[in-house]
């Protein structure tokens, strides 16, 4: 005949083990299901045990006053044929190593040492949605012979497991593919692409603000010979804005903030196939009219393709104007190694309410985007740190 | 047609008529022809080369490996595997490490009887190559088909080394050929028992037929399952093993033996640690129930491999 264990029970969230009160039957009586055979104490509280099921009590491990940990068996109910059916007991189960019932005499002693069970046996893809991620050993070694990342593989429903992607799906999704028109695509949208998919592991998130130009607009036209981009303006702002408070700049690495050594800024620039960032150093130390030569000598190069190595990389934040494409507004991906990335948006003529005129007049105003790693920065401290950038851009002969 | 069995009397036959070297030693072999008449009328073709041994599996090893250092090629037999435990120690500290210490060969071969039927209960049923397989210095052969049972036996006597031959006790009888092979593969090359796609089964002996049930079962549901005949446990052909992981991604092992330390374990590990690149699952194992072998038929046919666990375990490992 079957036996049910009696198991000290999870009484509560914390606690580890119980001291038995008092024992309410023997061995060899009769148990019901569902009443009390014991009554333990934890630091809590009393509380009862109750049979898992009806039969006999035929071994009793527990003693009165004794301490026994969560999960010991304190005893074993002997059950009928009917009644190990209804518990479902199987009797195909494979063979485990656990004491025969009738040898266990000794209780378990307090503090025994607890099973340790493994959280993963097999393979490691629960049954749900979750599984759809895992890349099994051979997933990886054929994935780096072909240079493809898990972001290539996106569009495979897979068909494993979880709902992960095979060996075979990807053998097949790769044949498949081969049935469309293929070009090769350009290393520097090699490089693009993967500059963008490294930054997007992150959580990333955008503000926006509507940002009055007319000032800027103004300046600008008084500069002479050369006008400066309104990114070079965006750019200083931006500059001076972080050399107030660098944090928003930073980087975090596990629970570190990595602050920026200078205050260097990119800004983008459309190359062919792709996008190049040169980047003006320390562009909190110097004034806009002395940066105007070597701003547009960047942006020659960089459309050229030949930006000198020196001037691309180390920046800590992107200035990106997507208002010459008419954009209005985008939320662009920061540079995988940076947190901030401001946008600027097209200029428009708005009218703008002024409340001690009483009526509406024109203004041209841009929507200006901060795009940034929000595991950095918040929406507050981004939308001050644009307010910021605003309120200096409006004062251009300062900049 | 001829049988498993009859292949392994063949071998013999033929060895002694070959090769005065060659003697046979073993309990009840002589007159009577072995307890499972292995050596039928051997004793009477070649006289004073067949010989009755005492009931001391220390003893008839012990004499064995004597007779090898004196240039005999000695072939003995343990009437069942599970008895060579009683000359362990001539086996695997004698025999094995003889021609390391002293650059004298030890050409015998020990017949073992493995694998067990029902009601032959726990010391009539044990297959050990993965203990004599543990040792450096030893061959194991474990032949599941009647052709192998003839090469293999053949080759054992031919190589220096000491061979343990794992003859099955249940293909004796169960496993028919039309006839004798004249080729074979050669020693330590394991054999595609099944050409596959979708999973590679390694396996050897009684359990190559096994498989091949529970692979045709799953041809029904439309996979094609690849397996490979180790055919010798020691040296393993790791090469044809990975080979065929890397056509199929997922590797199931099957074996009668019980599953610490066995055949399967090492397939596993070597699999694990030189072709993880090529496993798109985790790999698996099915072997006995790792309890002593029931004596009960019920509880007998619950403790092994069947074909129907098999294509379970391989569904189980096509479904990850």
């Amino acid at each position: 005949m079957a036996q049910v264990p009696l198991l000290m029970p999870q009484l509560g969230e914390s606690i580890a083990e119980a001291t038995i009160v008092k024992i309410l039957f023997k061995e060899g009586d009769a148990i019901e299901a569902d009443k009390d055979i014991l009554e333990v104490e934890t630091n809590k509280a009393v509380m009862g045990v109750t049979a898992p099921c009806s039969g006999t009590l035929c071994q009793l491990n527990a003693q009165e006053a004794e301490s026994y940990p969560v999960g010991a068996i304190l005893g074993y109910i002997e059950v009928s044929e009917e009644e190990a059916r209804r518990l479902g007991l199987d009797d195909e189960s494979p063979a485990k190593d656990e004491p025969r019932a009738k040898k266990e005499k000794r209780p378990a002693r307090r503090g025994a040492p607890q099973q340790v069970e493994p959280t993963v046996r097999g393979l490691p893809v629960p049954a749900h949605a979750a599984g759809a991620s895992y890349l099994s050993p051979r997933m990886k070694a054929r994935m780096t012979e072909l240079g493809l990342h898990a972001a290539d593989l996106s569009g495979i429903a897979g068909s494993g497991a979880g709902g992960r992607a095979t060996i075979e799906d990807l053998e097949k999704f790769l044949e498949d593919i081969e049935r469309n028109r293929i070009t090769p695509a350009s290393s520097m949208r090699v490089a693009v692409a993967d500059a963008m998919r490294r930054s997007a592991t992150r959580p990333l998130a955008t503000v926006v603000l509507p940002v009055r130009l007319d000032n800027m607009l103004a300046h600008r036209k008084t500069c002479a010979p050369h006008k400066a981009g309104p990114a070079l303006y965006v750019l200083r702002a931006l500059a001076i804005a972080l050399s107030e408070n660098s944090a928003p700049a930073g980087r975090l690495i596990g629970d570190r903030i990595i602050h920026p050594r200078s205050i260097d800024i990119g800004f983008a620039v459309e190359a062919e196939d792709g996008v190049l960032v040169p980047v003006i150093r320390n562009a909190d130390q110097v004034p806009l009219a002395d940066l105007i030569d070597r701003y547009n000598r960047l942006v020659e190069l960089a459309r050229l393709r030949r930006l000198p190595v020196g001037d691309m990389g180390g920046s800590i934040a992107t200035v990106t104007n997507y208002g010459v494409f008419g954009l209005t507004i985008a939320t662009p991906i920061p540079l995988p190694e940076q947190t901030l990335l401001v946008g600027m948006g097209a200029g428009q003529i708005v009218p703008h309410w002024d409340p001690a005129k009483k009526e509406f007049g024109p203004i041209t105003e841009a929507a200006f985007t901060l795009s940034f790693d929000h595991r950095v920065l918040d929406g507050g401290a981004a939308g001050r740190l644009l307010k910021r950038v605003s309120e200096l851009l409006n004062n251009p002969a300062e900049l | 047609m001829i049988t498993y069995l009859q292949a392994i009397t063949a071998a013999l036959d033929k060895a002694l008529a070959d090769d005065p070297r060659v003697f046979l030693y073993g309990q009840d072999i002589g007159a009577f022809g072995g307890a499972f008449k292995v050596t039928k009328n051997l004793a009477q073709k070649f006289p004073g080369r067949v010989l009755d041994a005492p009931l001391s599996e220390d003893a008839i090893v012990g004499v064995a490996i004597g007779a090898a250092i004196e240039g005999m090629r000695p072939v003995v037999e343990m009437q069942f595997a599970d008895f060579s435990t009683c000359g362990f120690n001539q086996i695997v500290n004698h025999a094995a490490t003889l021609f390391y210490r002293t650059g004298v060969p030890c050409p015998i071969v020990v017949r073992l009887p493995s694998g067990g039927t029902a009601g032959s209960g726990p010391f009539h049923s044990q297959s050990m190559e993965a203990l004599y397989a543990h040792y450096p210095g030893l061959i194991v052969m474990t032949p599941g088909t009647v052709e192998d049972a003839y090469s293999m036996m053949r080759d054992a006597i031919a190589l220096d080394d000491p061979v343990i031959f794992c003859e099955h006790k249940f293909l004796y009888n169960h496993l028919k050929a039309e006839k004798l092979p004249e080729e074979s593969p050669p020693v330590g090359k394991a054999r595609l028992a099944r050409h596959g796609r979708d999973a590679t089964i390694v396996t050897y002996s009684a359990m190559v037929h096994e498989s091949l049930a529970a692979a045709e079962e799953l041809t029904g549901d439309g996979y094609e399952i690849e397996i490979v005949d180790l055919r010798t446990v020691k040296p393993l052909d790791t090469d044809t093993v990975l080979a065929s992981v890397a056509r199929t991604g997922r590797l199931l092992c099957v074996s009668e033996e019980w599953p610490w330390g066995g055949v399967s374990a090492e397939v596993i590990a070597r699999v694990t640690s030189e072709g993880f690149g090529l496993l798109d699952a985790p790999p698996q194992r099915l072997n006995a129930r790792d309890t002593p072998v029931p004596y009960h038929p019920d509880l007998w046919t619950a403790h092994r491999p069947t074909a129907s666990a098999i294509a379970s375990a391989t569904r189980r490992l096509l479904e990850m």
